[in-house]
């Protein structure tokens, strides 16, 4: 039986969906079944980012009004047979996505499947009570700034009253010369904050736009700095003690973060 | 107040004619319904007899209420109770209908959330409340009487909330966004908080560890679930 993460964030433009598309291709590079499920009716973009916008015929949204039969909504990746898109719906409401027409979905899911990756739209309305239902765990995406951070506080506690058990935390887009300068929340600020376990750093990567611009997730470049965070994290996961990517930052810090890092 | 307590614990059992309990700043007599006043002197008195004999009392000065339950007391009853009470018991009779309403409602029992309040929570409660955690920007906490945070308060308090002017609100980091106490709400000092760091220790495995105040809510989620992954049967 596989496991449910739902992505998340709360705020907008975080990085929720870059992240689904990397983890849950690092998931898949390391052999693991993988299907990944866009939330955001409506504003899809989980396909274009993995570059599958091409191949989508019926959505998830069809599943549900049972237009369309799961397998037929399905899409397989172009590079890996175990890693599968269930697409948002592009045209219709929002509201065409209910919760018991989302647990119906991934209860189908996560027999067939290692992991089923959610990828929640912003906000805290229908849309996200929706995504959220149906996970086993959490991944909360932040960014260093003030109002992301409020943001990922807001969802925490959300999540947390609807008994999702302690969601891990990805902080996302971190410039290590703005941190060092001041100008920039650190981890440990982040962390004190939102009193959460890390799973895992993002730094800021130019790369990360111009692969989603080609629709191939930067976790296939072997070469760049996010590649490897987003590989780490998978391995996180999967419940290897990986330790944090050193920012260039004092090493003391991250000797106490990493032994409390992984899904266990 | 403690040897007050204890002498309520210690003299009082279910079915006796007369039950003492303690209050916030004395005793209450609560009288059987059932029982005739003779029955209830020399309850009474057999309650008091120890007070009596070790020297000064320990109940000496004590404030006292009587609680009659349904039944009326005659001036000639009050007396009759009162004598004991202050004769036998060196007690101070402040009055024969039960514990005065204020006192009863300030002996609430303190609320204790553990974990952290997040944006958008409220935590609200009509005594005193103890958070063991966070506070953070955009949770709330309301309490009639004291706020305490064993942890940042970087959110909002509010002490005496019902008009408790005397309530304080205490945090271990002192860094909110504003205070209220009664009806006065301030924003707070703009300086650095000096606090204090908060730790926990628990057990993992036969090793003991220790932990920032802030992840025991984190840490016991974690411990929940570990507990539910090897309990056989489920899922």
């Amino acid at each position: 039986m596989g496991e449910a993460i739902v992505v998340t964030s709360g705020k907008g433009g975080v990085g929720k969906t870059t992240s689904s598309a990397n983890i849950g291709t690092a998931l898949a590079l390391m052999g693991k079944k993988v299907c990944m499920v866009d939330t955001d009716i409506g504003l899809r973009n989980l396909d274009v980012v993995m570059g599958l916008e091409n191949r989508i015929l019926f959505d998830i949204v069809d599943v549900a009004t049972g237009q369309a039969r799961l397998e037929q909504a399905m899409i397989k990746d172009k590079r890996f047979d175990h890693l599968f898109l269930l697409p948002a719906a592009q045209t219709k409401d929002k509201l065409a996505l209910s919760v018991d027409a989302m647990h119906k979905i991934v209860r189908l899911l996560k027999p067939q499947f290692d992991f089923v990756l959610i990828d929640c739209p912003a906000g805290i309305e229908h849309g996200f009570r929706v995504a959220v239902s149906a996970a086993d765990q959490a991944i909360v995406v932040t960014t260093p700034e003030q109002a992301a951070v409020r943001d990922a506080d807001r969802v925490i506690g959300l999540l947390e009253k609807e008994q999702i058990p302690s969601p891990k935390l990805v902080i996302n887009r971190i410039r290590p010369s703005m941190v060092r300068s001041g100008d920039m929340l650190d981890i440990d600020d982040i962390v004190g904050i939102l009193s959460l376990d890390l799973l895992g750093i993002v730094p800021d990567d130019e790369h990360v736009i111009k692969a989603a611009n080609q629709g191939e997730p930067t976790v296939l470049r072997p070469d760049s700095r996010a590649s490897i965070a987003y590989r780490n994290i998978a391995r996180r996961i999967l419940g290897e003690p990986v330790p944090l990517m050193n920012l260039d930052e004092e090493a003391g810090f991250f000797r106490k973060m990493w032994k409390r890092i992984g899904l266990g | 107040m403690g040897k007050v307590a204890r002498l309520a614990r210690e003299r009082s059992a279910p079915g006796q004619l007369v039950t003492i309990r303690g209050i916030r700043n004395g005793l209450l007599f609560v009288l059987a319904e059932d029982a005739t006043i003779a029955e209830l002197i020399d309850e009474l008195e057999r309650l008091l007899q120890g007070s009596e004999r070790e020297g000064v009392g320990e109940t000496a000065g004590v404030t006292a209420y009587v609680d009659p339950g349904a039944r009326r007391l005659t001036d000639d009853e009050c007396d009759l109770l009162r004598g004991i009470l202050t004769g036998k018991g060196n007690l101070v009779v402040k009055g024969f209908a039960g514990p005065p309403a204020a006192l009863e409602e300030s002996v609430k029992q303190p609320y204790i959330y553990k974990g952290t309040v997040r944006s958008g929570q409220v935590i609200e409660h009509d005594g005193d409340v103890v958070v063991v955690g966070d506070v953070n920007a955009g949770g709330r906490v309301i309490a009639a009487g004291d706020v305490v945070v064993m942890g940042h308060l970087r959110g909002f308090a509010q002490a005496g909330a019902a008009g408790d002017a005397a309530a304080v609100v205490a945090a271990v980091y002192f860094e909110p966004l504003q205070v209220s106490i009664g009806d006065v709400t301030r924003r707070a000092p703009e300086r650095p908080s000096r606090g204090a760091e908060m730790e926990f220790a628990y057990l993992e495995g036969a090793d003991m560890a220790v932990e920032r105040m802030a992840m025991l809510g984190q840490h016991r989620a974690r411990s929940a679930a570990r507990r539910a992954r090897h309990s056989p049967g489920e899922r």
